[in-house]
């Protein structure tokens, strides 16, 4: 059995000396068959930033998530980590060399135990299982309790706390979020993402899509609004904060 | 459960009670009801993933409830097929789009519009064929999109070009749906919805994808068919669209219905405010005087059994 | 009682050897999402290295298995993912079955080359000799074969369920993207599955080949395991434990059938309800399965569309081809090609094409797949040759009528499932006929069926010329049908049915009845063909109707292209001709076309040089991109009166 385990992560997680890398994204466009849905978007996500990307349904934000992350292919323009291009690369590299993307939904395996779960990923090098579960453990007893259950009888905010573990135990330079608070009540909201600040705060690069302005902001050091695939405004979460509220509550 | 009066009066088109349904752990609804009356436009708001198109799914029959009942006028619908709902006169649209996609975008209507016609039924079939029997009688588009369309004299392409005039793509109606642009498409799929001639209109987010102008076009065109008689459920991010045609609105948050009332009422109100911006502190008693429904437990704050106390 | 013990042993290990393939085809589902067709000719495959490496060239056993299983299967199964599955992603959900069956047809078909069908080829049992147990005589490979089941299937268990892989395995299914975000590459573990589906494919077809107490014979071994489809269904597809016991309660069911009911049954019956039984298990199956959940998966389109001819095109384009055929006719009578009449082969064209035009209309526009046109047109001729003494338009019409009734009774159980189990369904039913119900000797027996030329009152149909010319009007009548279906309400339904189900039951209609209806037609077409197949050939016999021929024939069909009228006769052409030029070879010329044309739907007249537009036809303009069309006002739509009238 091949052991994916034993290849050596590309860069030096969870080494807080070095700044993480940024994330560029120039002219990037994308589109789902003969329907484009990013018209060129640009962003710069600063090293060690909590950049948050508003807008509303349909814009495009979790698109741009999936081109950064390597699910889509964009059909124009480039995307950095780094100083490297996302290029082709396929998404399991670039997990490899630092990047962690909670998609949007449940980030899990409905099917898979808990703890079968997190054994998963242990993919991401250097991990043992007994590192993986030891520190989800501690962040979420809930979790320890449950971990013999089938992720998919798990309840929301627990799916969203073991979806979020990964990026806990894997430690990854770049974290992308999408819609971390979908379908969950604001406690849980507000645990997932005080979470997110402590993450952020060890050093790494953090880009967020997020519904809850309030909650986003609270966490986010930059703040950009999208508008049919396009960036519209970019700003401190301050002024964003106000524009946003504009555009969700007329 | 028999049918509940409407809070505004009319007859209730729809009435909902105490649906909830489950995904594995994960509770998309807990005993939502709500009630559409005909003649209004309803609208259902909230967060994503607080459960709309659950509850879409659940009115239109592609998604079974656990437990609770849906009626439609005094049918009760909780476990008929889709296709038959469709016949009793709810028609809907997708959040993400279900155009047939290899059609044009009037052979798209048309498929609604013959969807009464039995295929061996020749006789109805021969006044369906283009050019058989010209539009002799031009009846007025509001009527055509309120009634039987097919009962109506006119040819099919006749009725077909004026409803995808009505959504705003005259002269587009050869296009390949699959190759139109999100908004058209909504568009396509309002039109195809609005061809089966139903009393009751389900729209899953049809002003996403559309500019300002078309929105507020948009908005007239429902506010039209609300006037004509029909009941419109609208689920719509787009607040302005939202406040400015409904009759009533509903909150959704986490699976449960948060307040009700009208678009002014909905704009006081915080527990709306907190749950649209993602607030964490709701007052708790908003949330009990809001409520629309008197069995509920406002003494619980988080809808999900058990998700609501973090660790 | 010592007899009951004795089936009950071979049952349990007829079944071990069905369980084994069964849970490879499981395996390979759950981690690529694609059932392989080719699971029974890969059995047959290592079956027949077996005996060449072992019987042949006395190569020991061991290092017979470590050549087949570990090195041949092994590296067989990573190739073919590698390079005919992975390049499938995101295709239409009937490009996979395709494919699959087209390896199995390249399988067969080269197994036909290098193995001489005429030798008979017995192949020893791994272990010999047997033991006496409670009365009974148990012969040790019987003990091999349930042992090496029982530890595949533990093995199995233990993979899945207790290693870091085997949690990526069973992740994969549900979320290969999810995968690759966790840092495992998902294409490296669909490649897991085919790897360990290859192995176990070939083992079964390894140890259930001294089972073949005639020797092993390339279609028999080929078509083994459908009995292990029906248990791989019981299992739906994903649960290995569910598999595994249903398999071996399918070997143990079909040992005590053969055993207990058979003798009491007439003689002639014997072999046919031998045959049908794995057909009878899966369709026992099927209805065990629960409904599919109609979802809403916001799939897109983007294929171009075929354009539609219309009426008046149609008409034109059909005297045109007739009038070619008469002049077909008029120069070519008499000619011969290797003992048959051109016209009798331009005969068998225009009614294969008519079975090409029943799939244009039930897999091209509604999607659904069937892989037993052809049993349809061996009923539809043997009909004819039963009906008032074959040769009577009335046979034409019972033919026509009886192939519909059959049809919609296969596709009623499979309408609430998903379409893979028509395909399913399609493929057991064909097999079944084939070897059930055409090899009977009151059927087409040795001798086959004699069917004589349509007698119409005042008009001579003895003639090849008249012949050729009639069979080419119901083709036309056909083709104009089928367009004429496609513009109608009925074809808008059914490409709308195939776009998007959730959409089609929300307008208000019915999934079921059309799916049924449609299946219906499409058989009702080829039963029509095969009836005047008949009068085109004078006799019709089992070969003709065969299992392999069938499906070589919707490759063809979706090689040229499945969603046009121009397809379906181009099919046709090549097929009958290269039957004629190079028989043994058919198969090998399908299979390799069909994966070659991989994932593009439109087929090879998709392709964009094939495309030659006819001047006369204005070519759809491409969509009008950039900003949206303005929504109206709404005094546009009160003035609504002066626009419908211009």
């Amino acid at each position: 059995m091949t052991d994916l385990a034993q290849v050596p992560a590309g860069g030096p997680a969870g080494d807080t000396h070095q700044l993480p890398p940024s994330v560029a994204i120039k002219g990037v466009r994308a589109a789902y068959g003969r329907i484009e849905v990013l018209h060129g978007v640009d962003l710069v996500v600063p090293p060690g930033s909590v950049f948050a990307l508003l807008g509303p349904n349909g814009a495009g934000k979790s698109t741009l998530l999936k081109v950064v992350s390597g699910r889509m292919r964009s059909t124009g323009g480039e995307v950095l980590i780094g100083d490297r291009p996302v290029g082709k690369t396929p998404t399991e590299k670039l997990v490899k060399s630092g990047l962690c993307a909670i998609p949007e939904g449940r980030g899990i395996f409905p099917n898979l135990t808990v703890r079968e779960n997190l054994r998963i990923w242990t993919y991401r090098g250097g991990l043992t299982v007994k590192d993986v579960e030891d520190k989800t453990f501690d962040t979420f007893p809930r979790l320890k309790e449950r971990r013999r259950q089938m992720a998919g009888t798990l309840s929301g905010g627990e799916q969203q706390m073991l979806a979020i573990s990964r990026a806990l135990v894997t430690e990854p330079q770049v974290l992308l979020l999408d819609e971390l608070s979908m379908g969950l009540a604001p406690l849980i909201v507000a645990e997932l993402y005080e979470l997110v600040g402590t993450l952020a705060s060890q050093g790494m690069t953090v880009l967020l899509v997020e519904q809850f302005v309030t909650t986003a902001l609270a966490v986010a050091t930059r703040a950009a609004i999208m508008v049919h695939g396009r960036i519209q405004q970019e700003g401190s979460p301050k002024a964003m904060a106000d524009a946003a509220k504009q555009l969700y509550l007329a | 459960m028999p049918p509940v009066e409407n809070p505004d009066g009319g007859t209730a088109v729809l009435t909902v009670s105490d649906v909830a349904v489950r995904f594995g752990g994960v509770s998309a609804l807990s005993d939502a009801s709500l009630s559409v009356g005909s003649g209004t436009v309803t609208g259902l708001i909230g967060p994503n993933g607080a459960g709309k198109t659950t509850l879409f799914n659940v009115i239109s029959g592609l998604q079974t409830p656990d437990h609770g009942t849906v009626y439609l006028f005094d049918t009760d619908v909780t476990s008929m097929k889709p296709h038959r709902r469709a016949r009793l006169g709810l028609a809907r649209t997708f959040q993400r789009l279900e155009v047939f996609g290899t059609l044009s975008a009037s052979e798209n209507v048309q498929v609604g519009l013959e969807s009464g016609v039995k295929w061996w039924d020749w006789h109805r079939l021969g006044r369906l064929l283009p050019n058989r029997r010209a539009a002799a009688r031009s009846a007025s588009t509001g009527d055509l999109l309120a009634g039987d369309p097919i009962a109506s004299a006119a040819s099919t392409d006749a009725v077909c070009e004026r409803l995808l005039e009505g959504v705003g793509l005259e002269g587009l109606g050869g296009e390949q749906s699959a190759a139109m642009s999100t908004g058209l498409a909504r568009m396509v799929e309002l039109a195809r919805a609005l061809a089966i001639g139903p009393k009751l209109l389900l729209l899953d987010e049809p002003g996403s994808g559309l500019d300002e102008a078309e929105s507020t076009a948009l908005g007239d065109l429902l506010a039209k068919l609300a006037a004509g008689g029909m009941a419109v459920l609208l689920v719509e991010h787009d607040m302005e669209l939202v406040m400015r045609i409904c009759d009533h609105i509903y909150v959704l948050d986490f699976g449960d219905i948060i307040a009700s009332g009208t678009p002014e009422e909905i704009r006081k109100n915080p527990a709306v405010q907190a749950a649209y911006l993602g607030e964490a502190t709701v007052p708790e008693e908003v949330v009990a005087t809001q409520h629309g429904e008197p069995d509920a437990d406002p003494s619980e704050p988080a809808a999900e059994p058990d998700g609501g106390s973090g660790r | 009682m010592s007899n009951f013990l004795q089936y009950t042993i071979f049952g349990i290990m007829l079944g071990a050897g069905y369980a084994i393939a069964a849970t490879g085809l499981v395996v390979t589902y759950t981690t690529s999402g694609v059932f392989n067709f080719a699971q029974g000719a890969v059995g047959m495959i290592a079956a027949f290295c077996y005996w060449e490496l072992v019987s042949a060239h006395h190569v020991p056993v061991l290092l017979a298995l470590v050549i087949i299983l570990v090195i041949g299967a092994a590296v067989a199964g990573a190739l073919v993912e590698r390079v005919l599955m992975r390049r499938l992603h995101g295709a239409s959900a009937e490009r996979p079955v395709m494919v699959t069956l087209g390896l199995m047809v390249i399988l067969t078909g080269a197994a036909t080359l290098i193995w001489n069908p005429t030798t008979e080829r017995s192949v020893d049992n791994m272990v010999s000799g047997q033991f006496r147990l409670v009365g009974i005589n148990i012969q040790y490979q019987e003990v091999l074969i349930i042992g090496v089941a029982l530890a595949v299937a533990f093995a199995l268990r233990a993979l899945f369920y207790s290693t870091r892989t085997g949690y990526a395995l069973r992740a994969v299914v549900d979320d290969p993207e999810l995968v690759a975000m966790s840092g495992v590459s998902p294409n490296r573990m669909s490649q897991y599955g085919w790897i360990l589906g290859f192995m176990m494919a070939a083992l079964a077809g390894v140890l259930l080949a001294p089972t073949q107490t005639t020797g092993i014979q390339i279609p028999a071994m080929t078509l083994l395991v459908v009995s292990g489809y029906a248990a791989a269904i019981v299992g739906r597809l994903k649960n290995i434990s569910v598999t595994f016991a249903a398999a071996i309660g399918i070997g143990l069911a079909e040992n005590y059938v053969i055993n207990y009911v058979l003798p009491h049954l007439p003689e002639n019956l014997v072999p046919d309800v031998t045959y049908a039984l794995p057909m009878v298990f899966l369709f026992i199956a099927l209805v065990t399965l629960p409904s599919v959940r109609l979802r809403a998966v916001g799939r897109l389109t983007t294929m171009r569309a075929p354009r539609v001819a219309g009426g008046k095109e149609s008409l034109i384009a059909g005297g045109v081809f007739l009038a070619l055929a008469v002049v077909a006719a008029i120069v070519f009578n008499n000619t011969d090609v290797k003992g048959t009449t051109l016209l009798t082969l331009g005969g068998m064209v225009m009614t294969l094409g008519i079975v090409g035009l029943s799939l244009v209309l039930l897999t091209g526009y509604s999607g659904q797949v069937s892989l037993c046109q052809f049993s349809f047109m061996g009923i539809g001729a043997f009909i004819m040759g039963k009906v008032a003494g074959g040769g009577s338009v009335l046979g034409l019409l019972a033919a026509t009528a009886i192939c519909a009734g059959v049809g919609a009774l296969i596709a009623l159980p499979t309408v609430r499932l998903r379409d893979l189990y028509l395909a399913l369904a399609t493929f057991a039913f064909a097999d079944a006929v084939a070897t059930g119900f055409f090899n009977d000797g009151h059927v087409f027996g040795v001798g086959g069926v004699t069917i004589g030329r349509i007698l119409l009152p005042g008009l001579s149909l003895s003639g090849d010329r008249a012949e050729f010319l009639m069979v080419t009007v119901f083709f036309v009548l056909a083709a104009w049908m089928v367009l004429a279906i496609r513009r109608s309400l009925f074809g808008r339904r059914l490409v709308a049915l195939n776009d998007s189900p959730a959409a089609y039951a929300t307008v208000g209609l019915n999934i079921g009845f059309t799916k049924v209806a449609v299946f219906a037609i499409a058989a009702a077409m080829a039963g029509l063909a095969g009836a005047l197949y008949g009068t085109v050939q004078g006799v019709v016999g089992t070969t003709d109707f065969d299992f392999f021929p069938g499906i070589i024939f919707v490759l063809f069909v979706t090689i040229w292209s499945i969603r046009t009228v121009s397809g379906a006769f181009l099919a046709a052409v090549s097929y009958v001709a290269l039957n004629q030029i190079w028989p043994n070879g058919v198969g090998l010329f399908a299979g390799v076309g069909i994966i070659l044309i991989g994932r593009a739907a439109s087929g090879v007249l998709g392709i964009e040089p094939f495309q030659f537009p006819l001047p006369w036809v204005r070519r759809p303009t491409s969509p009008a991109v950039g900003p949206a069309g303005d929504l109206v006002a709404p005094s546009a739509l009160i003035g609504g009166e002066t626009s419908a009238a211009s």
